[in-house]
């Protein structure tokens, strides 16, 4: 007798079927068909790039292109477990490529050592989703938008030092599903008292509810205007933390890259007058965003790559199978406090 | 604009004393699984230099879709020491020892302990996390525990005289099942799948009182009135019927036979249960199966191949139930699926027999990522003393709950004391 999970079309190999079965006994059968049937590309080899790249091989999915244009460097080793030591100087992709094989013989994964920015628009056509990180605002935006109207999912994380963000655009109709108990008519027996009226949940009996959910654009997300009466009154229950990604995201456009612990002092003084000014356009004070924040943002908290990482991952491999809820639309993560929150920000 | 001077020297993200400490002080990690994987690169990543890890358990292909330390090739290796090398390729600067042992040996006592400046347990069982606690209550070492399933985690710091410890609150126990819902009334898959491994252990392996098969004839609910169940329970020791010789005896007295297996425990037994008409009263009654109606060869075979395992290891030898095994997988899956049908309830796939049967915990890399990050934040705020910054942080359906930890009981933290001492004796 095999080990059969379903018996016709030879839906799972048994390879599959070994492999998989701690995970396939939690999001089923379907879901796992569904990854294997999805090809992502993720930018962006750093050390959340390494935790994401390794969750989807490890999840199953059909095909996983890495593309980063830069090289290794002794910094941008730091947080990430792919790169061989003697490593320097190569292309992050190209070196990532080894050991992220090595995770899962059955998902084919590939480098692309070329600048993201240099691709034309049907480059990303040939994915299902796709996971931006370490990109310029600008790109991000442009990707978005080009990918929301052919039902792409478009993601976009970073890690800054002990923070760390998520944002998804799943489009204007992401349907999936939920397992949910099954509620029972409770049966027709006579001494039962009022409790026989009450329907009954079975715990052992579960049903797949079918949902619809819509997801702002990037560029809305990132455009909230601050100055009217219903913005202002939300802004305490705000995470600060969109904030200090709005100066983060200038700071990289600004300077083409992210702050480095060798310039800090140079750095941390530019940080803190982007602070500024993000903030004054947006009709905010200063005070939001206190000048403690620049010692914590600097390189990547390999800890953080693993939060930020995982939950991103897991975002990607739900939005994939089409199953349980999405987070809407940010997630933000402060490996000062421990805290995690997901928030919503765009068109409503 | 004025930075605070410590800020002013980072090695990478961190301040450089936080960095120093951290090449410095020397850590335990207990399980190199799904969340000892994790944690072992969070910990060489972050910069931890010195750390032990100990595992007894070996590497089985269904681990490989999260403990990704581990290839197909070291399948049947152990963890702690394929670990070990896997972490050494991407940080070969590490200083890392691995035990493939249980820290449960008294080897590992109080002093060992001491070695180390904080434990991180990875464990998958409570025995050896009160072990664990109890042992770094006794040494005076921080303890920080965790968990997983599914979707599911937690991270909690513990340190004596501080924190509660994890023994402090009780811990819900293993759902078990009364003995005539087993034997005469199961009215859910679970309960015919645990008939089912009592079943097994009655033909082929140990034989315990607890794990009866047959009909309980002492049923409370049976009974019309209170000497009735009396009269039923003594009549039944004093006519010498199956209880009365084990099972397994009189399964080997018929060569361990399919056929009259099946036409005892499917027809006779249930025609028997039938007997006791209380039962049935408001429960729809079980139906009793027929072998010639049902034929199942498989069956057959799976017994056959039982029989044989039971042969090879000799006279009074006994089988060891074990959800890897198929036969024994195969003979659960068949009694339990019979039994299902003989009373009305829908049948369960093999798949889904091997979840229950085998308590099986689901289990993904994201989960255990997440929550291996958020021990080594914890473990930085431990070492740069800020015991206050500790949190209890759940990781429950998406969102992030923190608690402070409680201050500790200074009974409970006695009678603790107490057991660490006479642990140690």
């Amino acid at each position: 007798m095999i080990d059969t999970i379903e018996k016709e079309d030879n839906i799972i190999s048994e390879e599959e079927a070994a492999q998989y079965d701690r995970q396939i006994r939690l999001w089923g059968l379907d879901a796992q068909k569904r990854l294997r049937g999805s090809r992502v590309l993720l930018v962006g080899l750093r050390g959340l790039g390494a935790e994401v790249a390794k969750n989807l091989i490890l999840a199953g999915v059909k095909g996983l292109t890495l593309l980063d244009h830069e090289q290794v460097t002794e910094e941008s080793r730091r947080a990430q477990f792919l790169i061989p030591v003697d490593a320097d100087g190569q292309n992050q992709a190209q070196a990532s490529l080894e050991r992220a094989q090595l995770l899962n013989p059955m998902v084919e994964v590939k480098a692309d050592t070329d600048a993201v920015e240099s691709k034309p628009d049907d480059f990303f056509f040939q994915f299902d989703a796709v996971c931006l990180t370490r990109c310029s605002k600008d790109l991000m935006v442009r990707v978005d938008q080009l990918c929301a109207s052919r039902n792409i999912k478009v993601f976009c994380g970073d890690v800054y030092g002990y923070h760390g963000y998520m944002f998804s655009d799943l489009g204007q109709e992401h349907h999936y599903v939920e397992e949910k108990p099954k509620v029972v008519k409770g049966s027709n027996e006579a001494n039962d008292g009022p409790e026989a009226k009450k329907p009954k949940v079975d715990p052992n009996e579960t049903t797949m509810v079918k949902k619809t959910i819509s997801f702002s654009s990037l560029k809305e997300a990132l455009e909230v205007d601050w100055t009217n009466e219903k913005a202002k009154s939300s802004l305490k229950r705000t995470p600060t933390d969109y904030f200090l990604l709005q100066v983060l995201l200038k700071f990289r456009t600004d300077k083409g890259r992210d702050p480095q612990p060798d310039s800090f002092a140079e750095d941390s003084q530019l940080l803190l007058q982007i602070r500024d000014d993000v903030l004054e356009t947006m009709g905010l004070s200063s005070e939001l965003l206190p000048n403690t924040f620049v010692s914590y943002c600097f390189s990547e908290m390999a800890p953080v790559c693993a939060v930020v990482g995982g939950v991103l991952g897991q975002e990607i491999v739900k939005a994939l199978s089409q199953r349980d809820a999405p987070h809407r639309n940010f997630f933000f993560f402060d490996g000062l406090k421990g805290s995690g929150v997901v928030d919503y920000f765009g068109s409503k | 604009y004025s930075i605070p001077p410590t800020m002013a020297q980072l090695v990478g993200p961190l301040r450089k004393e936080l960095a120093d400490s951290l090449s410095s002080c020397r850590v335990l990690v207990v399980g190199a699984g799904g969340i000892g994987c994790e944690l072992l690169k969070n910990l060489v990543l972050a910069g931890f230099k010195n750390i032990e890890v100990i595992d007894l358990d070996t590497i089985d292909v269904s681990n490989l879709n999260r403990q990704f330390l581990f290839q197909k090739k070291h399948v049947g290796k152990s963890k702690a020491q394929v670990a070990k090398e896997s972490v050494l390729r991407f940080c070969p600067s590490a200083n890392i020892t691995a035990y493939h042992d249980s820290i449960m040996n008294p080897d590992y006592n109080v002093e060992f302990f001491r070695n180390f400046q904080l434990v991180m347990n990875a464990l998958d069982n409570r025995a050896a996390r009160n072990h664990v606690n109890r042992m770094c209550l006794a040494a005076d070492i921080p303890l920080i525990e965790s968990g997983t399933a599914g979707y599911l985690g937690q991270v909690t710091v513990i340190k004596k005289g501080q924190t509660e410890c994890y023994e402090c609150q009780p811990k819900p126990t293993q759902k078990t099942f009364p003995g005539c819902t087993i034997r005469n009334t199961p009215s859910e898959p679970i309960h015919c799948i645990v008939w089912a491994k009592y079943l097994f252990n009655q033909l082929f392996g140990e034989e315990d009182a607890d794990q009866e098969v047959s009909p309980d004839t002492a049923d409370p609910e049976a009974a019309w009135n209170p000497a009735d169940a009396a009269a039923r329970a003594t009549a039944s020791d004093q006519d010498g019927d199956i209880k009365r010789v084990s099972t397994k005896e009189w399964a080997r007295s018929t060569g361990y036979d399919p056929v009259k297996l099946f036409n005892k425990l499917f027809k006779d037994d249930i025609m028997y249960l039938l007997t006791m008409d209380k039962l049935w009263k408001k429960r729809k009654a079980p139906l009793p199966l027929d072998w010639t109606e049902i034929q199942q060869i498989e069956d057959m075979l799976i017994v056959e191949t039982l029989r044989s395992q039971l042969i090879e290891k000799g006279e009074g030898a006994e089988l060891v139930w074990d959800k890897d095994d198929p036969p024994a997988m195969d003979f659960v899956t068949a009694a339990a699926n019979l039994r299902m049908n003989v009373f009305s309830m829908n049948m369960k796939s093999r798949f889904d027999v091997k979840s229950m049967a085998g308590n099986i915990i689901p289990a993904i890399a994201t989960t255990n990522a997440v929550i291996a990050g958020l021990i080594v934040l914890e473990a930085l705020k431990i070492l740069n003393s800020d015991f206050d910054q500790c949190r209890t942080v759940n990781l429950r359906c998406y969102s992030f709950d923190t608690l402070k930890p409680e201050l500790h009981h200074v009974l409970s933290y006695l009678t603790y004391l107490c057991i660490c001492f006479s642990h140690l004796v």
